[in-house]
């Protein structure tokens, strides 16, 4: 053998010819032959364009460091990983499923919103492949019997009765109780599903602190002064936020503006205010602001690599509570590859309702289903912004830094 | 002269038997086509349909709406909560979905044509009431309120409660494509049909020859969005959630607008040749963004794409098409 590579020209008219039809086949095709390899295919299903592009690709972010973690925590384990887009679309998160599964995907992920995960999982369903719910927090997804679904996320109502739970722990761990708390959301899907779980159930939880108005705004609003001005007028103690990024900012600008200095803003379930777009805008008024949200463990070795992989990689963008848990549905998926020893649904669908995964980067207990495919171990954290940075503060055992409550005043002289 | 003759009326031979070979690839076409191709051949046939719906008011009547999410959402929410809280299955429930949304049809015509709302004051009356009528569902229990209406999903088939995989829906949504469109062919061939195109042309100059041209627009408006309400019923059994933010969206009632304004408005075939092309456009475009790694730039040539046929074929695709290929049909 020499090693020399004779052209001939009928030899180069076969390379171009089958150099054209591959270039010449058509989009869906070409996906299919370039997932070939003998790894666990993981279709990643996203909304990375459209209205959620934003947190879809926050999501994406964490995914696409997980080979890398794995290989650092020494799992003997890679996933082939190929991302979809849902466009923030249910129709399209369908057929996306549904194209997913044609090019030979073994295990679906996604999807960030509720819509387009039901959409996805009347898909997998019907079609026996296995989906891990990275995001979507409507109870009716692991409430409508799916054989192929399991859920790494809290319900809706887990949310608010995690988040609310914390309050009280962070009133006895600072020795400081509120009387009275105003409700501020957006009116919004979700704003509007999350005042409801509250105001249900609020009265079963025994809180130290009384609601004593809701106020709900617009999710177009540009100005929120008037809305502020009226929480201001009733001298809550506490504000309770459930707001979004934009909102946000309005709110938390507005507040400074009125000087409005609670006690505290503790969100109680809600995105908005520990995302990287909100802390730089508000720099030092975006300090001291608590969410009570499930969160990265900063005390577990597989968090401190993922952070570690993730900075090297996107070091403009921060790793929040969105990567954090799909690069859990990622580890769930590999973990379930690893047991089962086989990319067959039934197998892997087995492994996965065996799950048990102690060492893993979200606060809570180890990750394990129940029999309708929830995970039911995952933990609220009391997330608060120091220095610029969501800062993990209860509970103790994963507590990163010592809270800070009371909140200082918008002047106060530990805002720098 | 019979239904079928009339039906067919001055169509050339060709243009026939190419419709019923269109037809009968299509009904054979699940036994050739894979899942995913078959899941994009139902986005075609949903939103040819539903742009045939709309082009009624629009392409017809001359009528603009912006707001034919208002039917379709409330079309769904009618069937789906129907089967969710009492079980009464969509076969059933269709029919008062198909009143709900003609009853708010009539109301939203009779405002905007008693009143003479017309173009886009008309427009804005539509997009107002979708608009609304998504608030209030926001807040109304009974449908789920913003949280959403979730309808059980058992992955068995049961036709008689719509339940059922991708091939149930295939055929479904392929007869109501089917159906609005020879009823198109019908309406457009009666004389309220030519009443129509008369107000379309000149409201005015068509009152004073004799025109009912209150009565036409109302009815215009009824059938549009008595069809809409089908394929609202349609939608929310074969995706089985309904939230208010998107069953009423702005952005679900420009989707529907789209095919009909990219294919030909007015035209029998505009809705579908327009669904085919956005449909196949967005098809390609997401897998372009795909292969290159970048989400996001499906919009951007979608986007430019639109422009271009826009600026090219300001009649439609359609037209075009039909002088291209002999078949002759223009806009009527």
């Amino acid at each position: 053998m020499t090693g020399h590579v004779k052209f001939t020209r009928r030899g180069l008219g076969k390379s171009a010819l089958a150099g054209a039809t591959l270039l010449g086949a058509p989009l869906p095709l070409r996906h299919a032959f370039a997932q070939a390899p003998a790894n666990l295919k993981v279709a990643l299903l996203l909304p990375t364009s459209g209205l959620q592009a934003q947190i879809g690709q926050a999501c994406r972010r964490g995914a696409d460091v997980a080979n890398q973690v794995f290989t650092d925590m020494k799992m003997p384990v890679q996933l082939d990983i190929v991302n979809y887009d849902t466009e923030t679309k249910p129709d399209v998160a369908r057929t996306q499923a549904e194209k997913a599964i044609d090019a030979g995907a073994n295990v679906l992920v996604g999807a960030f919103d509720s819509g387009q995960t039901i959409a996805i999982a009347q898909v997998t369903e019907q079609r026996g492949v296995p989906l891990i719910v990275n995001i979507a927090a409507a109870p009716q997804i692991t409430e409508q019997g799916y054989k192929f679904v399991v859920r790494n996320f809290p319900t809706a109502p887990m949310l608010i009765t995690g988040a609310l739970a914390l309050h009280k722990d962070v009133f006895k761990a600072s020795g400081t109780t509120p009387k009275t708390a105003v409700l501020m959301s957006v009116n919004d899907t979700f704003g509007t599903a999350m005042m409801n779980g509250i105001k249900a159930l609020f009265p079963k939880l025994d809180m130290p602190y009384e609601i004593v108005e809701t106020i709900s705004y617009d999710a177009a609003a540009k100005d929120l002064s008037v809305e502020v001005g009226k929480a201001k007028a009733t001298k809550a103690e506490l504000l309770l936020p459930v707001c979004r990024l934009n909102d946000g900012k309005l709110l938390v600008q507005e507040m400074v503006k009125q000087r409005w200095e609670p006690m505290g803003v503790m969100n109680p379930g809600a995105p908005g205010l520990y995302e990287q777009d909100f802390l730089k805008t508000m720099g030092k008024y975006g300090d001291f602001l608590i969410s009570n949200v499930p969160w990265l463990d900063p005390k577990t070795a597989m968090t401190q690599t993922l952070e570690r992989r993730h900075a090297a990689k996107f070091p403009g963008d921060q790793l929040d509570v969105n990567g954090g848990f799909t690069f859990e549905a990622m580890l769930i998926a590999a973990q379930a590859w690893l047991a089962a020893k086989s990319t067959k649904a039934d197998a892997l669908m087995d492994a996965l309702r065996k799950t048990r995964i102690d060492q893993h980067v979200m606060v809570g207990g180890p990750i394990e289903f129940d029999a309708k495919g929830q995970n039911v171990n995952i933990k609220a954290a009391a997330v608060e912004n120091l220095k610029r940075k969501p800062t993990v503060v209860m509970p103790l055992d994963s507590a990163a830094a010592p809270l800070v409550f009371p909140m200082p005043g918008w002047t106060d002289k530990r805002r720098t | 002269m019979t239904f079928a003759r009339r039906l067919v009326g001055n169509a050339a031979p060709r243009t026939v038997w190419l419709l019923a070979a269109l037809l009968a690839l299509l009904l054979i076409a699940p036994a050739i086509l894979g899942k995913y191709w078959l899941s994009v051949l139902i986005l075609i046939l949903y939103f040819a349909y539903v742009g045939q719906a709309w082009n009624i008011l629009m392409g017809f009547a001359g009528q603009l709406s912006l707001g034919h999410a208002l039917y379709a959402g409330l079309g769904g929410y009618v069937a789906a909560g129907l089967f969710f809280h009492y079980g009464i299955g969509p076969w059933a429930g269709v029919f008062a979905a198909v009143a709900a949304a003609a009853l708010a049809g009539t109301i939203v015509g009779y405002l905007g044509f008693r009143f003479s709302l017309a173009g886009v004051y008309f427009a804005l009356l539509t997009i107002a009431f979708s608009e609304f009528t998504r608030l209030a569902f926001d807040h109304w229990e009974w449908a789920g309120g913003a949280g959403g209406l979730f309808l059980k999903v058992d992955g068995g088939s049961d036709i008689v409660n719509l339940r059922g995989g991708s091939l149930l829906f295939y055929y479904v949504i392929l007869a109501l494509a089917a159906f609005a469109f020879i009823l198109c062919r019908a309406l457009l061939e009666s004389r309220l049909g030519r009443y129509w195109l008369a107000i379309r042309e000149d409201a005015e100059a068509a009152q004073a020859v004799g025109v009912p041209v209150l009565r036409c627009k109302m009815i215009a408006i009824v059938i549009s969005a008595a069809l809409t309400a089908l394929a609202g019923v349609w939608n929310a059994f074969y995706y089985n959630n309904l939230f208010p933010e998107t069953a009423f969206a702005m952005g679900r009632s420009i989707e529907i607008t789209l095919a009909p304004i990219i294919g030909g408005l007015g035209t029998l075939f505009g809705p579908v040749v327009g669904a085919v092309v956005l449909t196949g456009l967005g098809e390609a475009f997401t897998d372009l963004g795909e292969a290159l790694g970048m989400p996001g730039i499906k919009q951007i040539f979608y986007g430019l794409a639109l422009l271009v046929i826009v600026m090219y074929r300001p009649a439609g695709v359609w037209p075009w098409l039909a002088g291209k290929l002999g078949l002759g049909e223009l806009r009527k």
